[in-house]
């Protein structure tokens, strides 16, 4: 069943099954969907490559430091987030913060507002940087949840891989280090179980769809399309729940969707969304518990 | 390169909800600072960038077509904004080569005579990484503009906002007063260098034509649906704070004749408002220092 090697092929951590060839799922008082809501707060060392640029050079090349490119995104922290928190206010619904563990001494500020609203933390590696590339994977994983503790009092149940980037063993650690559910694997519309070489764990579905990186910064649409995709997204999904439950994923980062001219079409999304009063916006770990209490049994 | 500081060391994190609010002359609420970027892409040397590649995506050299391409701006846009910013009485912050001064006397004395303000941007345009003797440019280059217009410049943006760990040290001592390399706030911020304390102007790669049209391939329109976006809100957040809005533009850009309405269009929109300021770089230095000037005062 493994590779020769001993690591585990994805499909070894899980069958492949038809999402319509499952027993229904539901969700309490009848609500028909889960909206769940990630914020990515990283930071990026300024004496490294930059993981993502607005800007190249003058003929090109990536010249280092990046003092334009680390500012661009500074500018998320110092004053993005302070605008897209209005919007979770607004319309109080809660987030899923997805932190670096090194951004939690970096920016208290942040911290603190996300404590005070009650928002859960997720890892999302002690820094930002592929975890193929970090030297000791299992210590990045836990120093991360070791931080995230101390800020919060709290530790964290889920993990998002910087990137979305996994090793071979990455789910195994994550179960061993305590962790309960992962976000990195996009293939259902629903959690799913992975084997490790311990117990399972979880993965909530997160996304690449509606995700202001993948749209703003390497497909390069237009800030509107961010709105025009979520609506479009939630409208099919929720049509598609009517008989079992699915889950939606937003993500932003407040360096893209937090700077003057796009938040709106954040808050248009959320607006819209929030009339329906069959959709249910939970954070990663509710809809963990739900799942674990109506879903299949751990293989 | 170890002994110099990195950003995180020239100026703590700070949320911006955490500060006073910086507050304009009269009921103003917003400064809308204009930037034009006048440049020498020399034939010698790979084109700063391209509007085509060569066939089978080679480096060639020289490559004339880029070159015109951006000989153009030269020759015919930047034409067009000279009677754009006459004819609405504005005077905005020129960017520009040193070496504008030598191989365009015609743009650089219009720009002069229009009474534009002159903001060091290198000799040349290509990557300050690379340059060898960067204190030498940077002197060279501000003793060029201060022959040229009989004032030394006070301001500073790096080619492609490119710095090096050093070059704000350097800024400092050849007299630079503030810098638009670090597109990281709303508001002007004070950054500390071994010679002295430097201002930080919020310069844009959000509302740039560099990033918007040749990097991420927007329509022409997007130009000022993106500006009138990002106006709206920061306009709406300038009732609590000042706001300073840079628009960022390129004469082989938004000097095209395909383009050049979208921009005209910027300035027909955010004129309709009250409490909106046309100022360059050097007013927006002059207002910061004296509302700093008072605070220290009352403090």
């Amino acid at each position: 069943m493994n590779a020769p090697d001993g690591r585990m092929l994805p499909t070894d951590r899980l069958a492949y099954s038809a999402i319509d060839a499952r027993p229904a799922l539901k969700l309490p008082d009848g609500a028909r969907m889960v909206v769940w809501v990630i914020v990515n707060v990283e930071e990026w060392d300024a004496t490294a490559p930059m993981p993502r640029t607005v800007l190249t050079p003058p003929a090109g090349g990536s010249p280092s430091p990046d003092v334009p490119n680390w500012a661009w995104h500074e500018y998320g922290n110092r004053v993005g987030f302070w605008r897209m928190l209005k919007v979770f206010d607004e319309f109080a619904i809660p987030a899923v913060l997805a932190i670096n563990g090194s951004a939690i001494a970096a920016y208290r500020p942040i911290v603190d507002a996300a404590v005070a609203r009650k928002w859960e933390f997720i890892g999302h590696g002690f820094t930002q940087r592929n975890m193929q590339k970090v030297p000791d994977e299992r210590a990045d994983i836990r120093k991360t949840a070791e931080v995230i503790l101390q800020a919060t009092g709290v530790r964290p149940r889920g993990w998002l891989g910087p990137g979305l980037t996994e090793t071979w063993e990455t789910p195994d650690l994550l179960m061993e280090e305590g962790y309960d559910y992962v976000c990195d694997w996009v293939l259902d519309d629903q959690p799913v179980w992975l084997k490790t070489r311990t117990r399972p764990i979880a993965n909530v579905p997160y996304t690449q769809e509606c995700n202001d990186v993948a749209m703003m910064l390497i497909q390069h649409h237009k800030a509107s399309e961010y709105r025009d995709r979520a609506l479009d997204q939630f409208e099919q999904i929720y049509a598609d729940a009517k008989d079992s439950a699915r889950v939606m994923a937003l993500v932003l980062h407040p360096y893209i969707m937090g700077a003057p001219h796009r938040l709106k079409y954040f808050r248009e999304t959320i607006e819209t969304i929030r009339k329906k009063r069959d959709v249910l916006f939970w954070t990663g770990a509710q809809i963990l518990d739900w799942f674990v209490k109506v879903g299949p049994k751990k293989p | 390169m170890a002994d110099h500081m990195i950003p995180r060391e020239r100026c703590e994190f700070s949320a911006i909800v955490d500060r006073p609010p910086l507050k304009l002359p009269g009921y103003a609420r917003l400064v809308l600072w204009s930037i034009v970027n006048y440049e020498v892409w020399d034939i010698a040397r790979p084109m700063a960038r391209q509007v085509i590649p060569a066939p089978t995506g080679q480096a060639l050299l020289p490559d004339v077509p880029n070159w015109s391409w951006h000989e153009y701006g030269m020759r015919v846009g930047a034409w067009r904004f000279f009677d754009l910013f006459a004819r609405l009485k504005i005077r905005p912050t020129l960017a520009t080569n040193a070496r504008v001064c030598e191989d365009y006397p015609r743009v650089a004395e219009q720009a002069k005579r229009d009474g534009w303000e002159f903001m060091g941007h290198a000799y040349d345009q290509m990557p300050i990484h690379k340059q060898d003797d960067q204190a030498g440019m940077i002197n060279k280059s501000m003793d060029i503009l201060e022959r040229f217009t009989g004032k030394r410049p006070v301001g500073w943006l790096g080619p492609g906002l490119t710095q090096t760990l050093d070059t704000p040290e350097l800024l400092v001592a050849a007299g630079v007063k503030y810098i638009g390399d670090w597109v990281y706030d709303d508001e002007p911020t004070v950054i500390r260098t071994a010679n002295g304390s430097l201002v930080t102007l919020p310069y844009t790669v959000e509302l740039n034509d560099i990033p918007m049209m040749i990097v991420q391939h927007h329509e022409s329109d997007y130009l000022l649906k993106r500006a009138i976006d990002q106006f709206d809100r920061l306009y709406a957040e300038g009732k609590e704070r000042a706001k300073i809005m840079a628009l960022a533009i390129h004469p082989y850009i938004s000097g095209q004749p395909h383009r050049i309405k979208y921009l005209e269009t910027i300035y027909d929109y955010v004129n309709r408002f009250e409490g909106v300021l046309h100022w360059n770089g050097a007013e927006i230095l002059d207002w910061y220092n004296t509302t700093r000037d008072r605070k220290a005062v009352a403090a």
